[in-house]
């Protein structure tokens, strides 16, 4: 495995252009993104803001308007073109919707089996023997195989869906919102699973969430995004404890607490009007529009990612490595 | 039979198969079962009665109409099988292709088909034997090219809808080539309705051969054909209306049994309430499943 970093993402820019052509939704608008080998990494933001787009293109479900994308430093776009195959074996996806990415028609089995055929694993024995191994590896029982997707249950339903993933030992997982189909009930188990299955296997994972609690659970690093762009990123313990921008404040604000105590004095900042449309985001910062704290320059001048007091940066010009703004 | 006799008939779906095999039987033992050949001909015992030696009697040239109509069922068979495995081959190939592709491709074809469609089968089965000459091959060749469109559309629209699905974008990640994704994922879909809609059409094939043949249009005279047994009996209508009565019911039994077998394809699809033995069954073992999974899940959040 080389030094190069597992993901990198550089300049990246998807949009999507309007039937009309003028005005192209710009879902993801110039992004730089790294994530280390063995990191596990948090896509926070509100829906919209491009995190699974970002994180589709990452994997080479959607093409790269501008800008590359390196896994473990190969250039993800002329690797998937030049082998497909070698690429999956590297990098794999988890898609939100457990039941929709299984073929209704086909068991667990076929589906877990499907990964190792089409990678020509061993013969149909061994096959058999790295299912079982891979049940094991999620914590399912053998029962399930001969099932189809719509009679497990959600949990499962994911359960299978990771399995699926790691079939073939890839060392990247991204999951786009692995959770938001889950019962609250179920999510902890998921969480905990990712948690275990990083630490077994080493896999280095990028998580695309909009549950904060849990991110601030397991991720060793998270990153906040604002209408395609990076508002704020770093080491997920400083970054949650003191957020330096004011959109990270807000959204940090509003994961509950467990302690009665704290959530009965918990402080909620609820921010005005709806994020601005994608396709025509207004001047300066991304966020001047809902910004309590918003002075002049912030209309005019897009502010750039800057060292910040909690270590990583932000796109704040409120912020440097000596203050933050406190709303 | 009462209301609630012929509801019945619906717990038992594959009691619509039973005219449909034996017409196929017929079709393939034919040899066997005919008394006599069917072209021969017999000037001493023309329009005779039904008897012992002629069950359902001879027509104007003394052959026997038994035999005829048994010879005629293979002949119908035999060509229906033939134009449905090719229209089927020709439709959903294309509009796989069609629907998998896209773009400019997919107008281009879809444009094809819709022309297609757009004419009646038989008017296009008429003018392409207008083209080819009349005999058996040429009627069968019509009738492919004029059954295709149909498949080809439901092809095409079954491939996009499943291209659509999530699961498919699964596949490409895990690093499936398109062909697999089309054999493995696609197809199966596409056949699952194409089959059951080609049941239905096999009925309104073996007519359209049949009304080929009335016109003249399909196979040559000695060969025993039921649309050929028509006209022959029309002359005699009046006198002996057994010899046009009865292929015209062979003709009605087949499409009618094709029919109904459509019908219960069709209705297989539609959930319907589960009573009795088998609920409680069900119940039961979704408890049991439930009670391991609760086993399970608690297992592993303790672990």
């Amino acid at each position: 495995m080389s030094d190069a970093a597992a993901i990198e993402v550089r300049g990246l820019k998807v949009h999507f252009a309007n039937r009309s052509g003028a005005g192209a939704v710009r879902a993801v608008d110039g992004i730089d993104l790294t994530v280390a080998r063995g990191a596990f990494h948090g896509i926070v933001g509100e829906s919209g803001c491009g995190k699974t787009t970002l994180a589709r293109t990452i994997v080479g479900l959607q093409k790269e308007s501008e800008g590359t994308v390196l896994i473990g430093g190969r250039n993800r776009a002329e690797w998937l073109k030049s082998d497909r195959k070698s690429f999956s074996r590297e990098v794999q996806f988890v898609f939100q919707d457990p039941l929709g990415s299984m073929s209704r028609r086909q068991s667990v089995y076929q589906t877990l089996e499907e990964p190792l055929q089409i990678h020509r694993f061993g013969s149909s024995v061994e096959r058999r023997r790295r299912i079982a191994e891979l049940l094991d590896l999620v914590a399912l029982p053998e029962t399930v195989l001969d099932r189809l997707p719509r009679s497990l249950s959600g949990g499962q339903r994911q359960r299978v869906s990771i399995a699926r993933a790691l079939a073939l030992k890839p060392s990247i997982l991204v999951c786009d919102e692995p959770l938001s189909a889950l019962d609250v009930s179920i999510r902890a188990q998921i969480v905990n699973l990712f948690t275990s299955l990083q630490k077994q296997l080493g896999l280095t994972i990028v998580i695309v969430a909009h549950d904060l609690a849990i991110v601030r659970e397991v991720c060793s690093d998270v990153t906040v995004m604002y209408l395609g762009r990076i508002s704020e990123a770093g080491v997920t313990r400083p970054l949650f404890r003191e957020p330096a921008h004011p959109y990270s404040q807000a959204l940090l604000s509003a994961v509950p607490s467990p302690d009665p105590r704290i959530e009965a004095g918990r402080r909620r900042i609820i921010l005005a009007g709806d994020p601005p449309s994608p396709s025509a985001p207004p001047p300066g910062c991304r966020f001047n529009t809902r910004c309590p704290v918003a002075i002049d320059v912030c209309r005019v001048e897009e502010p750039m990612l800057r060292s910040v007091p909690h270590g990583g940066v932000a796109a704040c010009h409120l912020a440097d490595s000596g203050r933050r703004p406190v709303i | 039979m009462n209301i609630s006799a012929i509801r019945d008939i619906k717990d038992w779906p594959w009691l619509v198969l039973l005219p449909v095999i034996g017409f196929v039987l017929i079709g393939i033992f034919a040899p066997a079962i005919m008394p006599y050949d069917p072209s021969a001909q017999d000037y001493s015992a023309t329009l005779e009665g039904m008897s012992w030696n002629h069950w359902l009697g001879t027509d104007y040239l003394g052959r026997d109409v038994f035999s005829r109509i048994v010879g005629g069922a293979r002949i119908s068979l035999v060509a229906m099988v033939i134009v449905l495995v090719a229209a089927l081959a020709i439709g959903v190939t294309i509009g796989s292709f069609a629907g998998y592709v896209g773009g400019r491709v997919e107008l281009v074809l879809i444009s094809i088909i819709d022309i297609a469609l757009a004419l009646p089968s038989l008017v296009i089965a008429l003018a392409l034997i207008g083209i080819l000459g009349t005999g058996y091959w040429s009627m069968i060749t019509a009738l492919t090219l004029a059954w295709w469109a149909n498949y080809a559309r439901m092809s095409r629209a079954v491939v996009t809808a499943e291209l659509q699905q999530p699961y498919i974008e699964a596949a490409r990640v895990m690093g499936a080539g398109h062909l697999w994704i089309f054999v493995r994922h696609i197809l199966p879909h596409v056949l699952a309705l194409v089959v059951v809609y080609a049941s239905a059409d096999a009925g309104a094939l073996v007519l359209a051969i049949a009304t080929l043949s009335f016109l003249g249009l399909g196979v040559a005279p000695p060969t025993p054909e039921w649309g050929q047994m028509l006209v022959d009996g029309m002359s005699y209508i009046e006198e002996v209306p057994r010899l046009v009565v009865l292929p015209g019911l062979a003709l009605t039994l087949v499409v009618v049994s094709f029919n109904l077998l459509g019908e219960a394809f069709a209705l297989q699809k539609v959930p319907r309430p589960v009573r009795g033995a088998t609920l409680r069954r069900r119940r039961r073992a979704r408890a049991r499943e439930e009670a391991e999974r609760n086993a399970v899940e608690t297992g592993t959040t303790s672990a």
